[in-house]
């Protein structure tokens, strides 16, 4: 199973500026952050499907459907005990079944929903270093902004060891699923013992050879992938400027808010 | 592999690298890793270090670029010169362009989704402009092999793919020493032969070079050897002269060729390089030889003996035309028929992606067949309780640490039966007896994780034996461990299996099956291709051959007599039975 998102195609939003591209990032979660009606959303979600149907990002949400799918439903639901406004529709104990949190409920679910699309349709159209450079050229330090490149590279190793300490755990008679909740994350001490110190050696032979390759060596490393900033990366800028301005203005003319918390 | 291409090398200095009076005490340690080291290394030298686990052979290799203070606290004494200038004060990066290093772990020193990226990742950091860069990564790459791959994504390559583009990455910064630690433990056996032709073509290119190895067939071709033990230089000198110490290196922990044992026991003085030279060495000595390599033996023992597929005792392990996909990539095990006797020991070889692991997993049921199906002792495993499972088949997987989580060595060996709900008594009793098998009885409140390699190894297979299976599966039991430590824990396999367990072996390494398994099956892309008796399966010159599966080197020269001994008792038995 492919353990990374990045998806090796030629479109254009392969080739714009990682600068642009981390823009775009920054972008995508301002408009969502202003907007709660889901009718508001709407504008946001279909530039995603439009850019995830162009750059063929389709298996990396195929990938994640469920999660998806978990994320809407239980917020939708979530919404429903916390959000008590409007007529009730249905008398269910501790719910609030109204049209007016049902709203709210399914608006946050697509808020996050789209949080997470917007996650994975970066990481499929941006290599590794890509990221590292877009973060530096927005100002964050070098040992920073390679770190959490370097941290997208680790997880996927980690997530591999730990399903082998699994395996063999569970070959020993173990079995992860017995008792209530608490207990059940308790019961999963045996693995995270392994994938700790495994993590630990992995992280320390990492710097070893990092040093050994010479980083640290100059502040400021020089880079061996050129990034043209082209018109293309500048019509993208005008448009994402553009769509994080309607976004705020949802949230000011009050087109995209639903009200506070009562 | 391309051989035509221009290595970048650094001007040669008289002397590439000087180690004068080098001591370190590791912070916390009650004695030092390294004792007086010295020596000095010619330019366009290769020199192989060898030890045992723990003798200095990495805190050395460490020493040469700085790691070792700087980034590995302790107490250092002595003095390091790389082309004339001292290391003193330099940060680990600032010795970068001086010291290429490649580790033994590839999966860490990979950094970048693009090959050409990887290449000039190095350079980056040392503040290279494009132009150059763009002017040393395809020469680095076509050097180590790899031009062509410069779009592929590091992570999509085999293993020694990896460790060769570690080394084009060192290679492109034009250092005045390579270091290479273990470069090649984690490999298969085509990786293996992969990388160490590489590092025979950076050596006829005049590089300087420290090749840190187990094995000493590897190292016939260096300039120098350098045996470490305890800390402390135990033999320097040429290649013959050292590998004829026999004992010494015995009591380093070192493997002596097998080659040159051979002719030692048959009273002949020489290190032969490769086969031809031994086969020449022993005909001076026993001329009548001669004519059994020309004829071939009268004793016929080439005739293939009958092979264990044939067999019609009933199989405790039965796997009937299983086949094999993960989630939508390609079939990893193609109808695969196979059956384990109870108190066999089988070797399964292959090259890494050939299904040997995925078959093992499927008997231990931590996969399930897409179609076929797995039976133990007659019965379906699928429908076996894991405790039952358990009980019938164990597991020791490649790496103790993916198991190893108790604070005592009696709480890890203890786990699983405490998982199956036995008796405290019956489980000390049983701790006890599992313990004492593997030769961890004085160990039993030591904290497993600061254990030896070769002893957390030994600690898994206890974690295992403590439920008493009838078969036990090992996958790459001596990787990683130096000779004494291969040596026993193939003596504890071998005493299991005499004591009525079957085993299955999963291993890379000829001398392993030659020496103690009884029956092997090769695996190639998911297929089993040949499955029989050791001595049937060292004659199959042609499968072995595309499989980049070589046979023991006693074996070969055997092979060249008309005969086919598994080991140098036997090889030195038959020619003197005969001279």
């Amino acid at each position: 199973m492919p353990i990374y998102l990045y998806i090796d195609r030629g479109t254009f939003v392969h080739r714009l500026h990682p600068t642009v591209k981390v823009f775009a990032l920054f972008v995508m979660f301002w408009s969502v952050y202003w907007v709660d009606q889901p009718i508001a959303l709407l504008p946001v979600g279909l530039v995603m499907l439009w850019i995830a149907q162009l750059t063929d990002s389709w298996p990396n949400f195929y990938r994640l459907r469920w999660l998806f799918g978990i994320l809407v439903f239980t917020t939708t639901i979530a919404w429903m005990v916390f959000y008590r406004r409007g007529a009730v529709l249905v008398n269910i104990p501790v719910f609030h079944v109204s049209k007016l949190s049902l709203v709210f409920g399914f608006g946050r679910g697509i808020k996050l929903a789209e949080l997470l699309a917007a996650s994975v349709l970066f990481l499929s159209t941006t290599k590794i270093e890509e990221f590292t450079y877009g973060l530096q050229r927005m100002r964050v330090p070098y040992r920073v902004s390679f770190a959490i490149s370097l941290s997208f590279r680790l997880v996927p190793l980690f997530i591999d060891s730990a399903v082998t300490i699994v395996d063999a755990q569970r070959l020993r008679g173990y079995d992860f699923n017995q008792g209530g909740p608490l207990e059940r994350v308790r019961r999963y001490v045996p693995v995270v013992i392994p994938v700790f110190m495994g993590a630990l050696r992995k992280a320390n032979n990492m710097a070893m050879a990092l040093e050994a390759r010479g980083f640290g060596f100059s502040h400021e490393p020089t880079t061996f992938i050129e990034y043209p900033v082209t018109r293309t990366d500048i019509m993208a800028f005008v448009f994402l400027i553009g769509l994080g301005t309607m976004n705020f203005m949802f949230y000011w003319t009050g087109v995209g808010r639903i009200g506070p918390l009562k | 592999m391309k051989t035509d291409a221009q290595i970048p090398v650094a001007v040669p200095a008289a002397a590439a690298a000087s180690v004068e009076g080098v001591t370190f005490t590791y912070h916390g340690a009650d004695r030092p890793a390294l004792r007086a080291v010295s020596f000095a290394q010619a330019a366009g030298e290769t020199i192989g270090v060898m030890g045992a686990s723990g003798a200095g052979k990495s805190t050395l290799a460490k020493c040469s670029n700085r790691i070792v203070p700087e980034f590995e606290d302790g107490d250092f004494h002595g003095a390091i010169t790389i082309a004339g200038e001292p290391l003193e004060h330099l940060r680990v990066c600032d010795v970068a362009p001086k010291v290429g290093m490649v580790f033994q772990d590839f999966e860490s020193q990979l950094f970048s989704t693009n090959v050409a990226h990887e290449v000039a990742f190095a350079m980056e950091q040392v503040g290279m402009d494009r132009a150059e860069m763009d002017r040393r990564i395809m020469p680095a790459l076509e050097a180590v092999g790899l031009s062509g791959f410069e779009h592929r994504d590091p992570m999509s390559l085999s293993g020694g793919e990896k460790q060769r583009l570690a080394i084009a990455s060192v290679l492109a910064l034009r250092p005045s020493v390579i270091v290479l630690d273990e470069p090649t433990t984690d490999l298969d056996p085509e990786g293996r032969a992969e990388v160490f032709a590489l590092i025979a073509k950076l050596r006829a290119e005049g590089l300087s070079l420290i090749v840190i190895e187990h094995e000493s067939e590897e190292l016939r071709a260096a300039d120098r050897i350098i045996v470490l033990r305890e800390g402390e230089v135990a033999a320097d000198g040429l290649p013959a002269e050292v590998f004829a110490r026999t004992e010494l290196l015995t009591a380093c922990g070192v493997r002596p060729p097998g080659l040159g044992r051979a002719l030692e026991l048959l009273g002949i003085d020489a290190q032969p390089k490769d086969v031809d030279e031994a086969l020449e060495a022993i005909l001076r000595k026993y001329p009548r030889l001669a004519k059994t390599l020309l004829e071939g033996s009268s004793d016929a023992p080439l005739k293939p003996p009958p092979t264990a597929a044939a067999s019609k005792n009933p199989a405790f392990i039965g796997i009937e035309n299983v086949s094999f996909s993960y989630a939508d990539g390609p079939r990893v095990l193609d109808s695969i028929d196979l059956k384990v006797e109870a108190g066999e020991f089988l070797a399964i070889v292959g090259q890494n992606g050939s299904g040997k692991t995925t078959l093992a997993k499927h008997i231990v049921g931590l996969l399930q067949p897409a179609t076929g199906r797995v039976t133990i002792d007659g019965k379906d495993r699928t429908q076996m309780r894991p405790a039952e499972t358990a009980r019938a088949v164990a597991y020791v997987f490649q790496n103790p640490d993916h198991q190893i989580f108790a604070a005592t060595v009696e709480d890890e060996v203890a786990f699983g039966p405490r998982n199956f709900g036995l008796a405290e008594d019956e489980i000390r009793r049983r701790c006890d007896e599992a313990l004492e098998a593997v030769g961890l009885q004085n160990e039993r409140q030591s904290d497993p994780f600061l254990l030896s390699k070769g002893e957390r190894q030994r600690l898994a297979v206890a974690s295992v034996l403590v439920l008493r299976p009838r078969m036990l599966i090992l996958d790459e039991p001596t990787t990683g461990l130096d000779h004494r430590e291969q040596l026993r824990m193939m003596a504890l396999v071998r005493d299991l299996n005499r004591a009525g367990i079957a085993i299955v072996i999963i291993t890379h390494t000829p001398w392993l099956v030659a020496e103690y398994a009884r029956r092997v099956v090769l695996m190639r892309k998911g297929a089993k291709i040949f499955d029989g008796g050791v001595r049937e399966f060292f004659m199959q010159d042609e499968l072995l051959r595309s499989s980049s599966f070589r046979a023991p080197e006693i074996t070969e020269l055997s092979r060249r007599f008309g005969t086919l001994a598994l080991n140098i008792d036997e090889f030195v038995a038959w020619v003197k039975g005969r001279a």
